[in-house]
């Protein structure tokens, strides 16, 4: 059954691997995937390391619904300390790695030390070897996994990979799975690349019980009505994620020229509308594709149709690659937009990341705090779409002064470019924001300051709060699992009540982070999509495990306040700019100037903001500092962490 | 209870409200209900004005592809000035800032 699936400790410096059963006490309080990975690298990190040195703990999970009969339980779950932002590392990717090393034995790798040379690990059914991978290094992601299944002579291997961003370290690189599947934040790659680890190959067969199989499945039905019938599903399984990218610059809400606009205008031929033209005529009309048993398929398939890369095959793109090549450095064709995706796939690096570096160079270049001598030559305007790729190329082989600086992150590069560069960075604990911009919407401006992993939409952001919901259905959202009786606002440039929806919708996320399941099959952006009343059944037909509601929002929080817990031994401080729960001045000083006209004007207020941090602290059992309370440490049943019983 | 399976939980009963054919205006203190002609390319917010491009999902599933954009600027440059001309912090905009140069 699902439950048996182990955990697995490779240390590649000594070569030695040891496999353990993971209690049910460690289960029923962490279950799996990010919330056990948390429990992991608290327990194993030592304090202060270094994230790119030996002693650096590598999890890599499935959640405990992982391949079962659940829906969309694709999700693999990657974490260390972070070499971006020194703090939590925490990515998440789709795809079918997470269900295959299910089937492989396992649910949660550790994996420490450092290999001599470059080496892959091998997973299938139950056996684990460390293999040679000299004659990977240097190949791109879909290169390498190709490699490998010819290698072994299998063609339904799935690899967890890095590519040539991961080797070089550039602290924002991915691991990468099939054409697109990115464990895309927080320089998980880098990690990995340090460790001399290029790929985790996994193949499995071993059957897992279902404990329920007929109510399972019965269950699932429904719950695939549920979400197939939904507006957004509808959406997304037509335009993908670029149609929530289209949405938010049609009200105001995209950041566009590094921060200077919050809205691209006659962005007309990178519309998703546009991008699903050239995937049919490039592909066909059935070019949408999903993950392992989701019923969605917001994945596009297409080929780039014009320019240098013409005729190349790729996946997306996502909300995230028409912010890094098209609103952030403002360029407006769908063949840059398709190219840069291509390119970051096959280095196996952060598109918003990097767009985001690179739209922030343009608007020091633009400034004169960098000039051609920094950018070799280079003219780094906004708009210049070839500057764009050509840094894409350069910050991923770190070649040149600017692109060596910018692999390392905003705040080491404003370091080292200097004058006041920093206040031009949009970044949060040293992770750059979404490509989009908060100041019109206060409770999405708290989510991102307050994320575990730094600036983050995937954590905690009440993105319904745009939907002008009635109180009605608000209170009928948020009032559940755990009462709640407090202020609830429908609009979205308010601030009362929205950090009770950022604490909800910060357990609900970590609740599906455990499962293993996709965001999309929750209420983030679809308001009548599962969530904790819903679960308990799930996880009872597949697993045999009774939780109430109340419970499984008790485990979110657990393990949400384990990340905090983490965060604050490495250095987090609430008002602190590099390592805090704050917002660049420009939230606080530059007004909008684009958009809808209820937009337009407007900044996030300092005090308010303040009083939101207040308030969501409080709601988390948390200190005006933002330390858990020792009632929470008490309640939650943390205070004997670390412990040590895995 | 895990397995009360009959039970509707708060998703399952929300999904009555649910509004096809309909899409709401992107103003988001208008937020009015619009419901387009069917295969129609624009509509106008009755309420506020703003006018949009509307693409077509499916024949039952109508979205806001984005704004007419002649219209929405002109909307938006009239709501920032009088904002700005009526706001203590007008001061808060820098001196200078036009497209793209400081």
């Amino acid at each position: 059954m699902a439950l048996d699936r182990k955990i697995a400790y490779i240390n590649l410096s000594t070569g030695k691997i040891e496999t353990k059963p993971i209690p049910m006490e460690i289960r029923k309080k962490f279950l799996g995937g990010r919330g056990l990975d948390a429990y992991l690298l608290y327990n194993h990190a030592p304090q202060g390391c270094d994230p790119l040195g030996p002693d650096n703990p590598l999890m890599i999970s499935g959640g405990i619904l992982t391949a079962t009969c659940a829906s969309a339980t694709a999700r693999t779950h990657i974490m260390a300390k972070s070499p971006l932002t020194g703090l939590l590392g925490s990515a998440n990717m789709g795809g079918f790695f997470a269900p295959e090393m299910a089937w492989a034995g396992f649910h949660h790798l550790v994996i420490t030390g450092k290999a001599k040379s470059p080496v892959y690990i091998w997973i299938h059914n139950g056996r684990i070897e460390i293999r040679d991978a000299a004659y990977l290094w240097g190949k791109s992601t879909t290169e390498t996994q190709w490699a490998i299944r010819e290698e072994l002579g299998d063609e339904d291997i799935k690899s967890a990979v890095i590519g040539q961003a991961g080797e070089k370290l550039v602290r924002y690189a991915n691991v990468m799975t099939g054409i697109k599947n990115a464990a895309g934040r927080t320089g998980m790659g880098a990690v990995m690349g340090s460790k001399n680890l290029k790929a985790v190959a996994v193949r499995g067969t071993m059957d897992i019980k279902i404990a329920h199989p007929i109510d399972a499945l019965e269950y699932n039905k429904r719950f695939i009505e549920g979400i197939t019938s939904a507006k957004v599903s509808g959406t997304q399984g037509s335009l993908g994620t670029p149609f929530i990218w289209g949405a938010t610059n049609s009200w105001g809400g995209l950041r566009t020229r590094n921060f200077q606009y919050n809205q691209m205008e006659y962005a007309d031929d990178i519309e998703p509308e546009r991008l699903d033209e050239i995937a049919t005529e490039t592909i066909g009309p059935h070019h949408m594709t999903g993950c392992f048993g989701c019923q969605v398929h917001c994945r596009a398939q297409y080929k780039i149709p014009s320019g240098p890369y013409a005729g190349k095959y790729d996946e997306g793109p996502e909300y995230t690659s028409l912010g890094a090549f098209g609103s952030e450095p403002d360029c407006r064709k769908a063949e840059t937009v398709l190219t840069g995706n291509h390119l970051v796939n096959q280095y196996g690096v952060d598109n918003l990341e990097i767009g985001s570096m690179i739209a922030w160079a343009m608007e020091l270049y633009e400034l004169g705090i960098i000039t051609s001598k920094e950018t070799d030559g280079l003219d780094l305007r906004f708009g210049n779409d070839e500057a764009l790729l050509e840094m894409v190329h350069r910050i991923c082989l770190r070649k040149g002064w600017l692109g060596d600086v910018l692999a390392d992150g905003g705040i080491p590069a404003s370091e080292k470019i200097g004058k006041n560069s920093f206040e031009y960075l949009v970044q949060v604990k040293g992770m750059s924001n979404l490509h989009s911009d908060e100041r019109g919407t206060p409770g999405l401006a708290l989510n991102i300051a307050t994320a575990s992993r730094g600036s983050d939409h995937l954590r905690s952001r009440p993105a319904i709060d745009l939907y002008h919901l009635p109180e009605k259905i608000m209170r009928k959202i948020y009032s559940n699992p755990v009462p709640y009786d407090g202020p609830l606002s429908s609009e979205h440039t308010d601030y009362e009540g929205k950090p009770w929806q950022v604490f909800w919708h910060q357990n609900c996320f970590m609740a599906v982070d455990c499962l293993g399941i996709c965001k999309y099959h929750t209420v983030f952006l679809g308001a009548t999509l599962p969530n904790f009343e819903d679960w308990p059944k799930v996880i009872y037909y597949n697993t045999g495990l009774e939780f109430t509601p109340v419970e499984l929002w008790e485990i979110s929080e657990r393990c949400n306040n384990l990340e905090r817990l983490f965060n604050l031994r490495e250095g987090l401080t609430r008002n602190d700019l590099k390592k805090g729960d704050m917002l660049n001045h420009r939230y606080f000083d530059e007004p909008t100037k684009r958009g809808a006209p209820d937009v337009v004007g407007l900044t996030i207020d300092r005090q308010k903001f303040k009083k939101m941090v207040d308030e969501f602290y409080n709601h988390c059992g948390w200190d005006k500092q933002g330390v858990p309370t020792s009632a929470t440490m008490d309640r939650l049943g943390l205070n004997l962490e670390p412990s040590h019983l895995l | 209870m895990a397995n009360d399976s009959e039970k509707l939980s708060s998703a399952e009963s929300l999904r009555k409200t649910r509004t096809f054919g309909k899409v709401r205006c992107h103003n988001p203190s208008c937020m009015e209900r619009m419901e387009p002609s069917p295969g129609a390319a624009h509509i106008k917010c009755a309420t506020c004005g703003m006018e949009y491009r509307i693409y077509w999902v499916r024949p039952d599933l109508p979205r806001i592809r984005g704004p007419v954009w002649e219209v929405n600027r002109k909307i938006a440059a009239e709501a920032l000035s009088r904002k700005l001309s009526t706001s203590k912090s007008k001061s808060q905009v820098k001196e200078g800032v036009k497209d793209g140069v400081r």
